[in-house]
């Protein structure tokens, strides 16, 4: 048995490692583990940023999550050469199996832009990238570049814009762009909270949404919603909930690699243009 | 040749089937209308009715009308998709994908490994490592396993003779899972199965009253599938072998040659090489060199990329001419990552096809392409719906 089997016999105690609590897309993974761990008796305990503030990795839980790139790639290694149960979401190590829960982006991405294409009839595109060290923000945009592809469509360099997951930096990249006079019909942002600001962003510079620009987000949630944003249920609460529940089938004793995708689903709202045609229209 | 004796346990089992069947298909919601539209004696559907509530296929959900000379309004039925869950698995040289569906074959989630070079028990290991991911995530009972296999396959007993892509042989890949899951297991060749998600699952409109179908699956080796009268026919497999007098292709490589060797994918990316400092994006951690890394180019008129597009389109006009003229499918389905260079590809097979046998075999077949990346282990859940509960 490992040292770290050793030291965590039956804590019921799941650890989560993450950079901000209190970050819109952390904080709902954190509502769905919550969920699942009540619901099997486990307890939660958070750490916040321990790397970056040279505090040990915790050893005295059952099992570790780490939300996106929390950790060093070489420190998750370690931590799984030493065969402690731990899920990473959002975030993948290359060339590492350790088990891991991310949205499915390339499905998601695809959706998103068949949705502008064939039913919105957009072709211009503007892709706003997320922060380019996460996986997330990887796949989305090499999803994205493929769709472009399939479709035959060109996006000049200057129309793929940093967003970094910030609503700030997402905005302030939109109103960049504005001042250059571009030529487009549509945004593509690679999280919803990005959307949301890129709405408001071309809005306040005297767009209208959806009837000159379209813009759809990944991911979902209530306030996306309100925003009237089309987006892709990848239900962030869920996402949590699947992590906790990969990890804690490994602590009863399932040895898991790989990656778990979970399935996402187009929510057609107001902001990408798209009428249903009503019954008797073509 | 032994007989198939009915036996009462037997005939029991084929009724059951039946009735969730027509349940399932929503022929029919009721036991009064089960045993008018299925022909068996009401206390038989009431007896198995009850069974298939008991373990959860079914729910009562309310009432119906009465008839009209009056009498009690029956119960309805209605069918429980999430009652148990299945897994299929597809194996590729590279990666295993397996999907975790409810019993509508809809995906709740998918999960992959990639091999990374291994070969032989470490890819069984991995294998389990897959299913327990999909088995995390399952709040329902696990009815069965689905396995495709890139190799020669008895499907009747699980064996897996020869996969070399996977360094197995002779290996009894049904036996071990189902001892270790403790539910019934089925292993496949890959091909066949895609051909059955295409049959069971796929948009196959404009094809209408398809039963016959092949699909053609072109990744690191090229094979074919085939649905007929609407089951798995388990004898298709790998056709890369094959040797066949084929055109020269642009390099001047050889007029014969075996089909791997120029449809397979390892050749295509040893051609398109010189594309990949143009088209492969170095700062995407993901972006290897493929399928549509060649579309864009033959896009932008790139001669390398046409040509190589051309070449394909002759290779894949003699598979669909010796398909069409042996086997006459309502449907051919083009499918693996060589889907991925669209109808351009397609259109020009099939009109190089179109050259090699008479037009109205040409015409009265239907075609589509198929990039998805998860068919065969969504042809995998086909065929076990179809085995252990005759839903498909």
């Amino acid at each position: 048995m490992s040292e770290w089997a050793n030291r965590a016999m039956a804590k019921n105690l799941l650890g989560i490692v993450t950079n901000d609590p209190h970050d819109v897309f952390q904080s709902a993974v954190i509502a769905g583990i919550r969920k699942v761990a009540n619901d099997s008796h486990y307890d939660l305990t958070v750490y916040t940023n321990p790397e970056a503030s040279g505090e040990p990795i915790p050893s005295e839980v059952d099992g570790l999550l780490v939300i996106a790139n929390v950790l060093s790639n070489d420190t998750l290694r370690r931590l799984y050469s030493q065969r402690k149960p731990i899920s990473l979401v959002s975030h993948r190590v290359p060339d590492t199996p350790i088990p891991v829960v991310l949205s499915n982006n390339q499905q998601g991405i695809a959706e998103l832009v068949q949705h502008l294409v064939k039913r919105c009839h957009r072709s211009k595109m503007v892709f706003i990238r997320g922060l380019m060290d996460q996986a997330d923000a990887q796949e989305r945009e090499l999803a994205f570049r493929q769709e472009l592809i399939r479709f035959n469509l060109h996006v000049p360099p200057h129309h793929f814009l940093r967003g970094d997951f910030s609503q700030k930096v997402a905005a302030e990249s939109i109103r960049a762009l504005l001042r250059r006079k571009p030529d487009f019909d549509s945004v593509v942002a690679s999280d919803y909270p990005m959307a949301i600001a890129a709405v408001e962003a071309l809005r306040n510079a005297g767009l209208s949404v959806p009837g000159q620009v379209s813009v759809v987000g990944f991911g979902d949630n209530p306030e996306a919603e309100v925003a009237g944003l089309t987006t892709l249920a990848a239900t962030v609460n869920e996402l949590g909930a699947c992590a906790a529940r990969q990890l804690i089938s490994q602590i009863k004793g399932a040895r898991i690699s790989g990656v778990t995708m979970l399935s996402v689903r187009l929510i057609v709202r107001e902001t990408c243009g798209y009428r249903p045609p009503r019954r008797g229209e073509s | 040749m032994t007989s198939r004796k009915a036996t009462h346990g037997f005939i029991r089992r084929e009724n059951r089937r039946l009735l969730l069947r027509t349940v399932y298909s929503r022929i029919a919601n009721s036991r009064v209308e089960l045993a008018n539209e299925t022909g068996l004696a009401k206390p038989t559907v009431s007896d198995l009715i009850s069974e298939l509530i008991d373990e959860g296929y079914l729910v009562e959900t309310g009432f119906g009308q009465s008839t009209d000379e009056g009498g009690k309004r029956p119960r309805l039925l209605e069918f429980v998709p999430n009652a148990r869950h299945v897994i299929g698995l597809s194996l590729t040289a590279e990666r295993v994908l397996g999907v975790l569906c409810d019993l509508n074959g809809d995906v709740r989630v998918h999960h992959f490994r990639d091999l990374g070079g291994i070969s032989g028990n470490a890819v069984v290991d991995v294998l389990s490592e897959v299913i327990n991911g999909l088995l995390a995530q399952s709040n329902a009972p696990l009815l069965c396993i689905g396995v495709g296999v890139p190799g020669t396959v008895d499907s009747q007993s699980g064996l897996v003779q020869y996969a070399p892509y996977l360094g197995w042989e002779n290996l009894p890949l049904a036996d071990r899972l189902s001892k270790h899951y403790e539910v019934p297991v089925y292993v496949a060749n890959s091909t066949e199965l895609a051909a059955m998600a295409h049959f069971a699952f796929g948009d196959l409109s404009g094809a209408n009253g398809v039963n016959n179908l092949v699909t053609i699956l072109v990744n690191e080796n090229v094979g074919v599938g085939m649905v007929l009268n609407g089951a798995a026919y388990h004898s298709g497999g790998e056709i890369g072998r094959l040797h066949i007098p084929l055109p020269s292709n642009t390099d001047g490589n050889g007029s014969s040659g075996n089909l791997e060797s120029r449809l397979g994918w390892q050749n295509v990316r040893q051609r398109a090489q010189p594309l990949e400092r143009r088209y492969v994006d170095g700062s995407l951690p993901g972006d290897k060199l493929n399928y549509l890394h060649i579309r864009e180019a033959v896009a932008d008129q790139e001669p390398l990329a046409i040509a190589l597009q051309d070449d394909l389109a002759e290779c894949l006009a003699q598979v669909f001419a010796w398909v069409l003229t042996l086997l006459r499918p309502d449907h051919i389905a083009l499918a693996g990552g060589i889907a991925d260079l669209g109808e351009p590809l397609l259109n020009s097979a099939v009109e190089k096809a179109r050259q090699l046998v008479w037009a109205d075999a040409i015409d009265a077949v239907t075609f589509s392409l198929d990039n998805a990346s998860n068919l065969i282990a969504i042809g995998a859940v086909a065929e076990t719906l179809q085995k252990e509960l005759g839903l498909i």
